[in-house]
């Protein structure tokens, strides 16, 4: 337990650990005292002087992000000089700035707007010409537009401190001064410079890829896991227009801290792919198949499978499936008869940690849910680009189901002498011509559920997208038809289907949708291992 | 007078000898064509004056030059403490600190090279363009200025037939304006190369640019 130190911050008392700044006690008793150049992340150089504030005793303002409290302090954020300081620091920044919020992607979440809105002067008094930088493409994802900059230096501490690959730097001096590479050796090559464009407090880094996407204001903030490897960083899907616009990192100082690499930020587009299968397809005796409502579905499906009774079942699932799917989808096998389970994962070469987090990596895994599909048992095949292993499944003769893998590199032969073939996913191809059902599933993104991660910390994800037409989430589609085989009683929300799931693994016993919250939790198992 | 066994001929204080003529001080090649031998290894950084003829081919650092960068580096605790007197070092070698100097530069002292950018570009000492053979810096603050450095400096532009900021066709002058010299007591102060004139005005100016044209050129 480490010592505490009691403090006043704007007439209310606050309990912190010693050590802690008046900035992180100040966000305590919620007061956000208005920063630029802090960042929790990296060390502090108290140079935007934005965060003084009046602390009694002390000859002249303190900067409150790196000054640490003391036992009785007694600290006035909204005293006549602090405002006064931050009123007369934000003049200054908008001696050069160009004030071209209208065309500005960060505008409606930009410090300088918001700290300028809230305590700037309605006028500058400044009558000279703005100094007109323009803009530098710094390579990578990354564009920067100097003549916004307020030369917190963030980006260049992130680039140093967390990334340490020291590519951006202060250029010149005084007025002139600006952030720049090293002339033509820009960010190329970096993984994780995605970072410095969230971390920028103004529109003077922006993203390429989301340059003049959409508004701020029209993106809706879904809280989620990035899917892209088994590290299971905390994201927010970004969402307008029933698209994901972009992706960005949610802190999780367990997982992630505030990071996320750039591999993870861009793989997104798979989410909003078109083209989705919209209604169940049931193919008939004769090979032709017709769309048809769920009932019908499920209800041939089942007479499918009655007349397979005994026969073994062999699944195929995609690590990109939630605990909860492919907890139904495993127990529906067995009640069925029970047969092999395999996922397939493409593999990144090798792992690449963020230097300066390195509990933080892209992992090799690039599936989300590598972690849930061992702990249910399913095995691992195939080569490392998610390609093959397949072969044992492939002319099965009884009952094959296939849950999100798109089985990209399988042929129309696949599942052909299968006395039952269902595939459930997102997209026909190739391999699903064979399919007595084909069923449409949604994505993570359009459902709620859980990933569990490499460490065994499982984290929830929360449905940001409204899923095409009829496709529903595996759980309540294979709840449904086990409820229907077992006599029991089909889920109703992912709650209740991680609930099932929580009974029938023992490492998962005691965990709930509650408990998870928005960090995550790390089952028993893992716990164990760890204590190891 | 003093028995100190060296004898800084930029400096009389030691002697007394403050009637000295500037020719008895620091000989006819002040500014002139030294040797590149890259001077002695315990100057470490810095030299008396530096050297005219630059090689902006030279490598970084060879012969004396490399022994001079060693010396530097056992000066200081750790690579990157050492960085701003081996861009001096450069500077001499080389005349200017170029893109690919910073690069080198980096290289040897294991820094990155956005680093040594930024350093390079924070300091006005160092050129980072190419400049002629003879830096011209007038001084025009305050002191100065009071004392006529404006036309100082135009006499200088014009003698030169340089553009401000400019290397003359011939190659010889590029004549920038500097801040504070710390010389306000002899204005108007004019530092060529490492060399400083001070008291300068505007009818001194042919003869001096005349004594720096090397023999030979008109």
């Amino acid at each position: 337990m480490p010592e505490m130190v009691t403090l006043t911050i704007d007439g209310t008392e606050v309990k912190v650990p010693k050590g802690t700044t008046i900035l992180e006690a100040a966000k305590q008793v919620g007061k956000v005292i208005p920063h630029y150049c802090y960042h929790p992340g990296m060390s502090s150089p108290a140079m935007c002087r934005m965060c003084l504030v009046d602390v009694e005793g002390a000859p002249k303002p303190q900067a409150s992000c790196v000054t640490t409290v003391m036992e009785n302090q007694v600290v006035d954020t909204e005293s006549s000089a602090s405002v006064a300081n931050r009123r007369g620091v934000l003049e200054f920044y908008l001696v050069n700035h160009p004030l071209d919020c209208p065309i500005c992607d960060m505008s409606g979440e930009c410090d300088l707007q918001d700290f300028v809105h809230a305590e700037g002067r309605d006028h500058g008094r400044s009558v000279e010409p703005k100094r007109v930088f323009g803009r530098d493409d710094f390579g990578g994802d990354v564009l920067f537009y100097g003549d916004r900059c307020v030369m917190c230096t963030r980006c260049v501490r992130f680039m140093s401190e967390v990334e340490q690959d020291e590519r951006l730097t202060v250029v010149e001096r005084g007025n002139r001064s600006v952030i720049d590479t090293f002339f033509e050796k820009g960010l190329d090559g970096t993984e994780w410079h995605g970072n410095i464009v969230d971390i920028c407090p103004v529109g003077a880094l922006v993203s390429k890829e989301f340059l003049h996407k959409t508004r701020a204001w029209d993106l809706d903030h879904t809280p989620s896991i990035c899917a892209s490897c088994s590290q299971g960083c905390n994201i927010e899907l970004h969402t307008a227009e029933n698209l994901v616009q972009r992706v960005k990192p949610r802190e999780n100082l367990e997982v992630n801290a505030w990071w996320m690499c750039d591999y993870g930020r861009h793989d997104y587009e798979w989410i909003n792919h078109g083209q989705r299968i919209e209604a169940p397809l049931v193919r008939d005796a004769t090979g032709s198949s017709r769309t048809t409502g769920w009932k019908d579905a499920l209800t041939s499906l089942l007479e499918g499978a009655s007349g397979l009774n005994g026969t073994s079942v062999q699944i195929v699932v995609s690590a990109r499936g939630s605990n909860e799917d492919l907890a139904a989808l495993t127990k529906l096998q067995d009640v069925m008869g029970g047969g092999d389970k395999v996922f397939r994962v493409s593999q990144a070469d090798e792992e690449s940690a963020l230097p300066g987090f390195p509990t933080l990596a892209r992992r090799k895994d690039l599936g989300p849910n590598v972690g849930g599909a061992e702990l249910l048992g399913i095995s691992r095949v195939g080569e490392s680009d998610g390609t093959g292993g397949l072969e044992a499944v492939k002319d099965h003769d009884g009952i094959i189901i296939v849950l999100g893998d798109n089985l990209e590199d399988q042929d129309e032969t696949f599942g052909a002498n299968a006395g039952l073939y269902v595939y459930l996913g997102t997209h026909e191809c190739a391999a699903t011509k064979a399919a007595h059902l084909v069923l449409p599933v949604t994505t993570f993104a359009e459902q709620e559920g859980t990933f569990t991660n490499h460490e065994g910390r499982i984290q929830r994800f929360w449905p940001a997208l409204q899923p095409p037409g009829m496709a529903r989430p595996a759980w309540l589609i294979l709840g449904a038809v086990l409820a229907e085989l077992s006599e029991g009683v089909a889920p109703r929300s992912a709650a209740e289907a991680f609930m099932n799931l929580a009974e029938a693994v023992p490492a998962l016993r005691g965990l709930t949708y509650e408990g998870m919250g928005l960090s995550g939790s790390v089952s028993e198992t893992a716990q164990h291992a760890s204590l190891d | 007078m003093s028995d100190i066994p060296f004898s800084n001929p930029g400096w009389a204080g030691n002697t007394g000898e403050f009637d000295l003529t500037e020719k008895e001080v620091r000989g006819d090649d002040f500014v002139g064509d030294r040797p590149k031998d890259g001077g002695h290894p315990s100057g470490a950084g810095t030299m008396p004056y530096m050297l005219v003829d630059k090689d902006p081919d030279a490598p970084l650092f060879e012969g004396e030059y490399r022994q001079r960068f060693e010396k530097i580096l056992t000066r200081y605790p750790d690579k990157r403490a050492a960085l701003l007197p081996v861009l001096s070092l450069a500077q001499e070698l080389r005349g200017h600190v170029s893109a690919e100097s910073m690069d080198e530069v980096a290289g040897l002292l294991e820094l990155s090279p956005a680093y040594v950018r930024g350093v390079t570009t924070f300091y006005t000492m160092y050129n980072k363009r190419a400049v002629g053979r003879y830096l011209v810096q007038v001084c025009t603050n305050i002191s100065c200025n009071l004392c006529g450095a404006d036309e100082v400096l135009q006499a200088f532009l014009r003698y030169t037939d340089a553009e401000m900021g400019e290397t003359s066709k011939d190659g010889n002058f590029t004549v920038i304006e500097a801040e504070c010299l710390a010389a306000c007591g002899f204005p108007t102060c004019v530092q060529i190369n490492s060399r400083y004139y001070e008291n300068v005005t505007p009818a001194d100016v042919a003869q001096i640019i005349e004594h720096l044209k090397p023999e030979g050129e008109s």
